[in-house]
């Protein structure tokens, strides 16, 4: 299959959610799982996906407790942006609770 | 009790629990203008007359001098087109057009900032801006053919501008996806060997304009510390005369195109009349190495099949507008975004930004305002459109006669919706099967000739004969309901001639596991293994399953080896992990998981526990693997790669073959020592394994 773009597109929301990221330990580690999600085969993303939802809602939680709301907003649309495409992608189960993905 | 069932459920069970859909008839209407609407044509394509079938697609293009023989076999697997022509893929994209078509749009472009006016490109405009592009890259860049140059560029215009003034030159491009990181293009501009890198201040997402520019900076710093110096980066602007990025242009490396290609204007140059066997580009993909694999594609036989791939099966005509809704970034773009479509005189359309910005019912905006025809896209797309929007292809007024899906299965609901909703059940839909190494479609139906089936991607397509072996090599016939290895027996013109710089993993990851005979000359001893399950019905459709790689078939699921390890490495403490089968009497197949920690880290059994839990929550309960063995080290190749075969050896009480190889040989031992006297301890004592069981803990870990 020509699921390439599976991992391209998990990249570029990382990408951004790296550049919204307001705190320097968060920024780093969305960055390392950016770099993982580029060298994932498209077949094993899932879990690199679950990873990134709960690095969303920490990156999320950061501008939150900030007190930076327009980062929040910003950021919770990263956010949504990458749940949506992990469901879409099949790559994350619709019904997968909090808890096990840390979506807040 | 379900203990039992599950015990009994076997591979081929797992096919047959899918029901069969039911067919789907083309209207009369779509039948009636069809490009392929004659049946004679599957005998124009059958075996015996393989390889000149393909003498119908290449006869589509305009040669500079015709070929003298249509397969090379004499290097297998390293199959050669129409030895002997000479075509430009510039010249048919672009120049053979002007006689008649001169002044229609080759290339529509939707930005994604809806206030911003879409911009209509002539194949005149595009023949003017391919050919001062092609001067620039040559009298400034100092490119010459059989150079290669990298892309990092966006869904702007100036990315199939700059494809084609490569290909005019004899230049082998090598795009890279434009949302990937400066690092990863840095990897492909030193894997390619390239010193020209094409990319541009920024483009727009989610209606925001976002700084790419930075990436390039990144990607050079990469490039030099893979000892790749990169001489001039250009830099095409997405607003002319404005810079979108932070990021300072580096003097002396640095150039904004369109400062440049002032200079350049009006100039015509030569399309360079290319051996058929010239690389056209090279397109990446990300693999579990540390080395990206750069996919080789030729000038004479890509371009062939992809202009008979589209002209069959997207049934393009020249009067359609037709619109690949992918990136040119990945394969799909190339092929029937640019090449396919332009080869063919058609209008395709571009569009830049996310398909539901700003609202889910942009796509069937874009399509009614344009009077798009034909429509095609990936099924992750789709199900986000109906996820977010599912009546709103209803509020349009578009007609698509057309719709394809690629790039992953598609399920029979999703494809329900897209024919009804987006299709208005008026359109026929085109499951295609086929990935980045093949040049263009593998499986898929004639749309006038064959019904389709939801679910289903079809029968293997002209002049591709797929068949699906078991582990063994031996065939699992059409209609027993058994999965196996989706493999092609023959070769194609669309099929990539190498692994760039890496021609022994071509070799090994495409064609060693069913080659029968690596002396011999005759293609019918090299079927190509696609990488991919699938189980074929008896009426000769394919449904794909996914990937085969190192699959655990654990009661009947198949676990991927990557899925379990990604899993595992989410636990904090984990540094590097390997998933292996293990006989289990319950289940047939058992996980064992082999994890190392890292420094600093108090292994113990509550790490074990979070290995389980995690591949729990990933993956499932299924997937909770027996044993989870903490080891000091993995038993590794020179290249860092783990070698599973040995560690899957070391959990079932087997050879664990030649370990001489080995970075590292005397950590098996440690291993051994560790896990098998612990598996004793508890009870879990070796068996005598059947001569097929040792062959398949021997075969472990070797699709890589």
């Amino acid at each position: 299959m020509t699921q390439q773009y599976l991992v391209g597109e998990l990249s570029l929301i990382l990408g951004e959610l790296q550049a919204a990221a307001t705190n320097a330990a968060a920024v780093r580690d969305v960055g390392r799982l950016r770099r993982e999600a580029e060298i994932t085969p498209p077949a094993a993303l899932g879990p690199v996906v679950a990873r990134a939802v709960k690095l969303g809602g920490r990156v999320c939680w950061d501008a939150l407790t900030q007190g930076e709301s327009a980062a929040f907003i910003r950021d919770t649309a990263i956010y949504a942006e990458l749940w949506e495409f992990g469901v879409c992608a099949g790559l994350l189960e619709e019904g997968q609770t909090s808890h096990e993905t840390g979506r807040s | 009790m379900a203990a039992d069932q599950e015990t009994e459920v076997s591979e081929a069970q797992i096919a047959v629990h899918w029901p069969e859909e039911a067919y789907y008839e083309p209207p009369a209407t779509f039948i009636a203008q069809a490009n392929a609407a004659d049946p004679a044509l599957f005998e124009r394509f059958s075996e015996p007359h393989f390889p000149e079938c393909f003498k119908e697609y290449a006869d589509l293009l305009a040669w500079d001098a015709y070929w003298h023989t249509t397969l090379d076999t004499s290097h297998p697997p390293f199959w050669k087109w129409f030895v002997g022509g000479r075509l430009n893929a510039s010249y048919n994209c672009v120049d053979r057009h002007l006689a008649t078509s001169r002044n229609k749009a080759a290339l529509i472009w939707v930005p994604e900032p809806e206030d911003e006016d879409t911009k209509a490109i002539t194949y005149q405009e595009l023949y003017r801006r391919v050919n001062e592009f092609a001067a620039l890259m040559r009298d400034f860049a100092g490119v010459k053919t059989g150079d290669r140059v990298t892309f990092h560029l966006p869904m702007v215009p100036e990315l199939p501008v700059s494809m084609l003034a490569c290909a005019r030159l004899g230049v082998v491009h090598s795009e890279v996806f434009g949302g990937f990181s400066g690092t990863a293009c840095g990897e492909r501009i030193a894997d390619s060997g390239s010193h020209i890198l094409v990319t541009m201040d920024g483009y727009y997402r989610n209606g925001e304009l976002i700084d790419h520019k930075a990436k390039a900076d990144e990607a050079v710093a990469k490039a030099r510390a893979l000892g790749a110096e990169v001489a001039k980066v250009l830099v095409w602007r997405r607003h002319r005369g404005q810079y979108a990025s932070k990021s300072p242009m580096v003097p002396g490396r640095d150039f904004f195109v369109d400062e440049v290609l002032g200079d350049y204007r009006g100039r015509v140059v030569e399309p360079v009349s290319m051996p058929a066997e010239a690389p056209l580009f090279l397109m990446y993909t990300s693999g579990t190495t540390a080395r990206p694999k750069g996919c080789q594609h030729s000038t004479g036989g890509y371009l062939a099949y992809v202009t008979g791939t589209s002209k069959y099966y997207q049934d393009i005509h020249p009067e359609d507008t037709y619109w690949c809704f992918a990136d040119i970034g990945w394969i799909t773009g190339h092929s029937y975004i640019v090449y396919g479509p332009l080869s063919l005189g058609t209008t395709s359309v571009m569009y830049e930004g996310v398909p539901t910005y700003p609202d889910p019912g942009r796509p069937w905006r874009i399509a009614e305002r344009l009077g798009v025809t034909i429509f095609h896209t990936a099924p992750t797309t789709i199900r986000m459109l109906r996820k977010l929007g599912p009546d709103e292809p209803k509020k349009y007024n578009y007609r698509f006669k057309h719709m394809t899906t690629v790039g992953e299965p598609i399920e029979p609901d999703v494809w329900r919706w897209y024919h009804a909703v987006v299709g208005k059940g008026k359109a026929v839909i085109v499951d295609t099967w086929w990935q980045t190494e093949n040049g263009g479609f593998l499986g898929s139906t004639l749309p006038a000739l064959q019904p389709m089936k939801p679910g289903s991607c079809g029968p293997g397509v002209l002049g591709i004969y797929p068949v699906i072996y078991d582990e063994k090599g031996n065939v699992v016939e059409a209609g027993s309901g058994r999965a196996g290895n989706i493999c092609i027996r023959n070769p194609w013109p669309g099929i990539f001639q190498t692994v760039w710089g890496q021609p022994e993993r071509f070799v090994q990851i495409y064609y060693a596991k069913y080659c029968r005979d690596k002396n011999s000359k005759d293609w019918r001893d090299w079927p190509y293994f696609a990488g991919d399950g699938a189980v074929q019905a008896a009426d000769g459709y394919f449904r794909i399953l996914g990937r085969v790689d190192d699959v655990i078939n654990v009661a009947g699921h198949r676990l991927g080896t990557k899925e379990l390890e990604s899993a595992s490495i989410t636990v904090e403490e984990i540094a590097e992990a390997a998933a292996v089968p293990v006989m289990d009497e319950l289940r047939g197949r058992a996980v064992e998981m082999y994890v190392s920690v890292k420094p600093g880290v108090v292994s113990g059994p509550h790490i074990e526990q979070k290995v389980a839990k995690a591949i729990e929550t990933a993956i499932g309960k299924i997937a909770r693997p027996k044993n989870v063995w903490i080891v000091p080290d993995m038993p590794k190749t020179r290249s860092g790669k783990i070698m599973r075969r040995v560690i899957a050896g070391i959990s079932n009480f087997s050879d664990v073959g030649d370990t001489t190889t080995l970075a590292n040989p005397e950590v098996v031992e440690v291993i051994r020592r560790q896990v098998q006297a612990e598996k004793v301890a508890r009870g879990e004592l070796p068996r005598q394994l059947s001569p097929q069981e040792l062959e398949e803990i021997k075969a472990f870990g070797r699709a890589e």
